[in-house]
């Protein structure tokens, strides 16, 4: 018996990716979780930005939101919400942000997520949130990308693009116009999912300990390449001992 | 010269006369923080109907002119109270029988949607959606558009760009907004406003509708504001109303006076499930309530005063969780 939780474990697998130092757009819900712990733990100097306009935010609890007054602690400005947009298009430019953070409700093997609807645009069986920021975070940087992981939610074609991943593979990004940037990781309570560099597919490179990499094909809804797969490290002491306290 | 004693108003003064059937509302604020709920609480008392909404990212203040049918169309880039309903409920309801009109964005998209509103341009293109659904599926098509006089015709056009045809721009139209509503923290009597912490879209939407209600939790003299002009945003040129109400974000949350309330968006959360009990929670805290000063003392002084601030902290302390190295 593990622990930690799956929910745990996840917000450990999506601090891991942010490295100290590392300036990172950050998304509502467990982006959230795993940036705030990232950010009081192994990744203290990590640059935090959020869409509502946050830039460099610290925060010592773990927020609701992306608007949240808890990110707004010691952040160096409070951009208003059209700055946002430009720094996306500046920081590109200087290859300023190294990593955004998405989460998403529906995803394809080439990481185009939804978090708008299941179904029928205008007839939807599900409705979900909409894309928030998301869909300017995906177009400008390299994301991670954190999920649950079911067969409904990994399936071949989703219903609707919110946010554009590799688009149909190698050449997708360019066809569409968009800078060559795209999503690095998928991470969900069961493992880290990647890319590969030729192919643009998604592949399994972590299966979390105590899962088996049966129970993700089981839980993957399109065929998925497990032979790179390997153990993820479980979580240190000093990190459990943070989300014991949230 | 600006004739401040003509701004103040009731809030049931303010609603009467700036927000009408029909009318195209700009909310400001952003998910749990800092939107307008006392006027939200208001229009839906008045009643009103057939309005689109406009706005950054939304919460239950919008959820609620949804289930109170308030709203006939929805300009939406996300509607959650986070971290207690992961999308809102009347919102998802109405979404999925039909029961309004709706049309995504991306939230960065429609702050510059606001900030041509606020600087007069006639549209703007930007490199944003492009290859997503959000260009090509329409939640309002062409047809009714071209038919309703408050919308633009078209969602967004895809056009070379005229400096570089090689290159594809997304074409946005200007929102048409009558009346903005913004809660900030302190106004003056002639309407000069200072809002702390993010600002949010709220200077633009102000800016870009040809009306501005402002609501205040403080109202101070003119000479208070002006010793430090650069932490104002608005001049009292833009603001048609001022109206005084203290909480007047609750249950959002408002930098430099109150955090959001966890246990009310946790009520709200199961109140907003079905029909019936959304229904009963309106007359609990809407209709049954003559005005703000009668709901403010039905959450009563000592609710109120545990969602005040923690010193040296904009939110209270604890309250999510508290790091271990401090």
């Amino acid at each position: 018996m593990n622990k930690w939780t799956s929910t745990q474990m996840m917000a450990v697998a999506l601090a891991r990716q942010i490295k100290d130092g590392m300036t990172c757009i950050v998304g509502t819900g467990l982006p959230l979780l795993g940036a705030s712990l990232a950010k009081n733990t192994t990744a203290p100097h990590a640059v935090l930005i959020f869409e509502s306009g946050i830039i460099d935010g610290n925060p010592l609890e773990v927020p609701t939101s992306v608007g949240d007054l808890r990110l707004s602690r010691l952040a160096s400005v409070l951009w208003p919400q059209y700055r946002y947009l430009g720094f996306q298009n500046n920081s590109r430019k200087k290859n300023k942000i190294d990593l955004g953070f998405l989460g998403g409700a529906q995803i394809d093997p080439y990481g185009n997520l939804n978090s708008t609807c299941i179904g029928d645009y205008l007839h939807p069986q599900v409705r979900f949130t909409g894309s928030g920021g998301a869909n300017g975070i995906a177009g400008n940087v390299n994301t991670i990308i954190v999920m649950e992981h079911q067969k409904r939610r990994f399936c071949e074609k989703i219903d609707y693009i919110t946010s554009v991943g590799w688009g149909d593979g190698p050449d997708g990004r360019s066809k569409l116009g968009l800078p060559e940037v795209g999503p690095q990781a998928v991470i969900t309570e069961l493992g880290v999912m990647r890319f590969d560099q030729n192919t643009r597919r998604i592949y399994l490179a972590e299966y979390f300990p105590g899962v088996t990499v049966q129970q993700i094909t089981d839980n993957t809804g399109f065929k998925m390449d497990t032979s790179r797969a390997l153990e993820a490290e479980p979580p240190s002491e000093e990190v459990l001992e943070f989300l014991a306290k949230l | 010269m600006i004739k401040s004693e003509d701004k103040i108003m009731t809030m049931s003064e303010a609603i009467s006369k700036f927000v009408h059937d029909g009318d195209c509302l700009a909310l400001g604020g952003f998910v749990t923080n800092r939107r307008p709920y006392a006027a939200v609480r208001e229009i839906i008392r008045q009643k009103i109907k057939d309005l689109y909404i406009e706005g950054g990212p939304a919460g239950g203040d919008v959820d609620m002119l949804i289930g109170a049918g308030c709203v006939k169309v929805l300009i939406n880039s996300y509607t959650a109270n986070s971290g207690y309903s992961q999308v809102c409920r009347r919102f998802r309801h109405a979404v999925e029988h039909g029961s309004i009109l709706w049309e995504d964005y991306s939230l960065d998209v429609q702050a510059i949607m606001y900030h041509a509103a606020a600087l007069g341009l006639p549209y703007v293109p930007v490199k944003n959606m492009l290859g997503s659904s959000l260009i090509s599926q329409w939640g309002i098509s062409r047809d009714i558009r071209v038919r309703d006089s408050k919308l633009p015709d078209h969602k967004l056009i895809i056009a070379d760009n005229p400096f570089d045809p090689q290159d594809k721009v997304c074409l946005l139209p200007t929102p048409r907004i009558d009346t903005a509503i913004i809660h900030v923290q302190q106004a003056c009597t002639d309407g000069t406003c200072r809002i702390a912490g993010n600002v949010f879209c709220d200077p633009d939407i102000a800016m870009g509708a040809d009306n501005c209600i402002i609501t205040c939790e403080e109202l101070v003299s003119d000479d208070e504001l002006r010793r430090e002009p650069w932490l104002n945003q608005l001049p009292g040129l833009v603001p048609d109303a001022v109206v005084h109400v203290p909480f007047g974000a609750h249950p959002s949350q408002c930098a430099g006076f109150y955090d959001y309330d966890e246990p009310f968006f946790i009520t709200y959360d199961q109140a907003s499930k079905s029909d019936q009990t959304f229904k009963d929670f309106l007359f609990e805290w809407v209709y049954n309530l003559k005005n703000h000063a009668e709901y403010l003392s039905k959450l009563g002084e000592i609710g109120l005063n545990n969602l005040r601030i923690t010193p040296g902290y904009d939110y209270v302390f604890g309250l999510r969780g508290v790091d271990c190295h401090e």
